[in-house]
């Protein structure tokens, strides 16, 4: 089963286990740490994307001028240019490729920092593979336009985004606006583990962990509202990771 | 600079102002010296003349008198006041003279007054008895005193202006010159990139002295700053790649499929991974809020209303599953200038603080109020009042009297520190009410 935007055939193709197999994308990592470009390489490859790797600022700009990226992934602090700038410096020079910054600074003031310098998302070390990944998939899917669309269909759900309202089987779904938005944020994420995290921030807008456990609540109370009178289960917990929603058939 | 809220621009008003009043009080005087003049002037003729007529009269009798009279009047001076006169009897009926009737001045005591000359002139006049049935009155007319005084005024209305124009002018110069300097200065806090442009001029006046004191001021602050952003960058960095590294491990040894109980380990030592990352993140905030206490950049109107709303919204649900009664009373329309995150920040803080301490069954109540004032208050077992001071250090735990929930309630022990960095950072006062039950925090101006 695929996941539909309005209405149309995706481009994806079906695989075997029923999820989408999705276009590989081409990705340029900046990250002069070895160890670190070893294991986000090894997650690439893993879903089946390209990974071009560059220790440093300079060779980085370099190749962003001459070859087409889908997504660039940029670590802040660099030996010779850091992040922020090579970030100003494609920007200024046209080329609008989303980029998430990986960084090891974390706080809310060097998130901003990374954002206004022209990044698209930002993430901290230690990262959360499965939500890197999400993370990617959401930028590329924005970039390519996909996200105005008017209406997303992935298994049994429907989220109808202008008129705000969700069905599955058919059967409308009386959601309050929070849990709307919810829904409509994991079905703009189906097929992909949504974490904590990517919820508060871009759910509530709040970029760190509260320590009540406020996200899983409210979607235990969404789940349950997905999944009252039908039979199987609307949402899948990633233990110690996240949510994904199901095809709900 | 707001030229009504400039003080040279109120300096400037205040010496127009003084000029207006000094020019004013200096016509004023000069009126009153030369009208004195005039009128001591125009008394001493009459009075020369009153005695030349009296020996006259004593010497050569009333027709000599009369005929003098006569001459006098045919005659007009080449300089000085025109003279009148008129010579009657008791009853006032004129014997000579060109005045046509006696005026209110009694001659017994030889009284002076003004009094009209014709029908459109006046002068000043004495009058004095002569004899038991004759009078005389002798006058000067004062008609040219009107016209000197009304020259004065105008020399001074013009002068006077002029004068005012100048100060006005060189003022706005000198205010203009001073505002630049200062303009300098405060350009040079607000943004102290600029700093380096703080030139020190060449003067050697009191300015001069504090450009140069700003200057050092704002490089070393600026100096400091840079320091403690490129210490908490380095000291993020150099502890956040090596616990990612280990974070890695651990989940490539989750993804082996270990044993239920390794693989619960593992996941914990993720937590502990996580936590440590958020106590760092924590104590960088709280000194990054420290340091930036009543810096005003970076601030945006924020409607706390919304955002309290929205926190309160999504904390219903944890605390109606943990049994709790949790209200919440917002006025509309609160702003607020500040960070947005970082005040989403402290009320979490505050609501989590809450719902960790108050036992099941507790209530939370939130208000906000203009002002703003934000009041997060319970009714769970409170503060001991010895450790009323302590609860906002950093990582001071134990809030509760005794452990009512039963429960054991750990945390960072820095969400209150953070808490109370964030609302300083906003010029706000975090502070515990002095309440009977429970705690009550509230946050204001």
């Amino acid at each position: 089963m695929a996941i539909l935007h309005t209405g149309e055939a995706s481009q994806g193709l079906e695989r075997p286990d029923g999820g989408m197999a999705r276009n590989a994308l081409r990705i340029l990592y900046v990250e002069d740490d070895p160890r670190t470009a070893a294991a986000v390489s090894e997650l690439a490859s893993s879903s089946g994307d390209t990974l071009v790797w560059e220790q440093n600022g300079s060779a980085a700009l370099l190749r962003a001028g001459m070859e087409a990226f889908d997504i660039i992934i940029l670590d802040r602090m660099l030996g010779d240019i850091d992040g922020l700038t090579i970030t100003r410096r494609l920007r200024e020079s046209g080329i609008g490729t989303p980029i998430l910054m990986l960084s090891a600074l974390g706080r809310s003031a060097d998130r901003a920092e990374g954002l206004d310098a022209g990044a698209d998302d930002y993430m901290a070390k230690p990262y959360e593979p499965d939500e890197l990944m999400a993370r990617l998939r959401a930028l590329h899917r924005r970039n390519a336009g996909q996200e105005h669309q008017a209406v997303i269909i992935y298994g049994a759900f429907e989220c109808h985004l202008k008129a705000r309202t969700a069905f599955r089987d058919n059967k409308h779904l009386s959601l309050s606006p929070k849990e709307f938005e919810l829904f409509r944020y994991f079905m703009e994420n189906a097929g992909e583990t949504v974490t904590r995290d990517m919820l508060l921030r871009d759910v509530w807008n709040i970029d760190f962990d509260p320590q009540t456990n406020v996200v899983d609540v409210n979607i235990g109370r969404l789940r349950r509202k997905l999944e009252e009178g039908f039979k199987s289960p609307a949402l899948e917990t990633i233990w110690g990771s996240g949510y994904r929603i199901l095809e709900g058939v | 600079m707001e030229a009504r809220r400039s003080i040279f621009s109120r300096l400037v008003a205040g010496a127009i102002g003084l000029s207006i009043v000094l020019v004013i009080a200096l016509w004023f005087v000069t009126h009153q010296t030369v009208l004195t003049t005039l009128e001591d002037g125009a008394a001493k003729e009459v009075d020369v003349d009153i005695a030349g007529l009296v020996d006259i009269y004593a010497t050569s009798g009333l027709d000599e008198l009369s005929e003098r009279i006569d001459d006098r009047i045919a005659l007009t001076p080449s300089e000085g006041n025109t003279p009148h006169y008129l010579l009657a009897n008791d009853d006032g009926d004129p014997i000579a003279g060109d005045i046509a009737q006696w005026p209110q001045l009694d001659p017994m005591v030889s009284e002076t007054g003004f009094v009209p000359i014709g029908a459109k002139s006046e002068g000043f006049a004495r009058a004095v008895q002569l004899g038991p049935d004759l009078r005389l009155l002798v006058a000067r007319r004062t008609d040219n005193n009107r016209e000197i005084l009304s020259n004065i005024a105008l020399a001074f209305a013009v002068g006077g202006s002029l004068f005012v124009l100048l100060v006005a002018l060189l003022g706005r110069l000198a205010a203009l010159g001073l505002q630049r300097r200062i303009g300098q200065i405060n350009l040079a806090f607000r943004d102290p990139a600029k700093a380096n442009d703080l030139a020190q001029g060449s003067s050697g006046d009191e300015i001069d002295e504090l450009t140069g004191h700003s200057a050092r001021a704002i490089t070393r602050q600026r100096g400091l700053s840079e320091a403690y952003k490129e210490t908490s960058e380095q000291l993020a960095h150099e502890m956040r790649t090596p616990l990612s590294h280990l974070d890695n491990r651990l989940l490539k040894a989750l993804e082996e499929s270990p044993k239920p109980n390794v693989a619960q380990r593992l996941v914990e030592a993720r937590s502990e991974i996580k936590r440590l990352v958020q106590t760092l993140e924590s104590l960088l905030d709280i000194a990054s809020s420290k340091s930036r206490r009543g810096d005003r950049a970076g601030l945006a109107p924020v409607d706390m209303s919304a955002m309290v709303n929205s926190l309160c919204e999504l904390y219903a649900g944890s605390a109606e599953e943990t049994g709790h009664t949790f209200t919440w009373e917002v006025e509309p329309r609160v702003m607020i200038e500040g960070e947005e995150r970082q005040l989403s920040r402290l009320i979490t803080n505050l609501l989590d603080n809450a719902l960790k301490y108050v036992p099941e069954g507790g209530t939370v109540s939130v208000t906000l109020d203009e002002g703003p004032e934000l009041v997060i208050a319970d009714n769970g077992p409170g503060v001991a009042p010895a450790d009323r001071t302590r609860i906002f250090d950093r990582f001071y735990r134990g809030r509760s009297n005794s452990d009512a929930t039963g429960s054991d309630v750990h945390g960072s022990g820095l969400g209150l520190a953070l808490a109370k960095a964030i609302a300083e950072r906003h010029g706000l006062t975090l502070a515990l009410d002095d309440t009977k039950i429970g705690a009550s925090f509230r946050l204001k101006k």
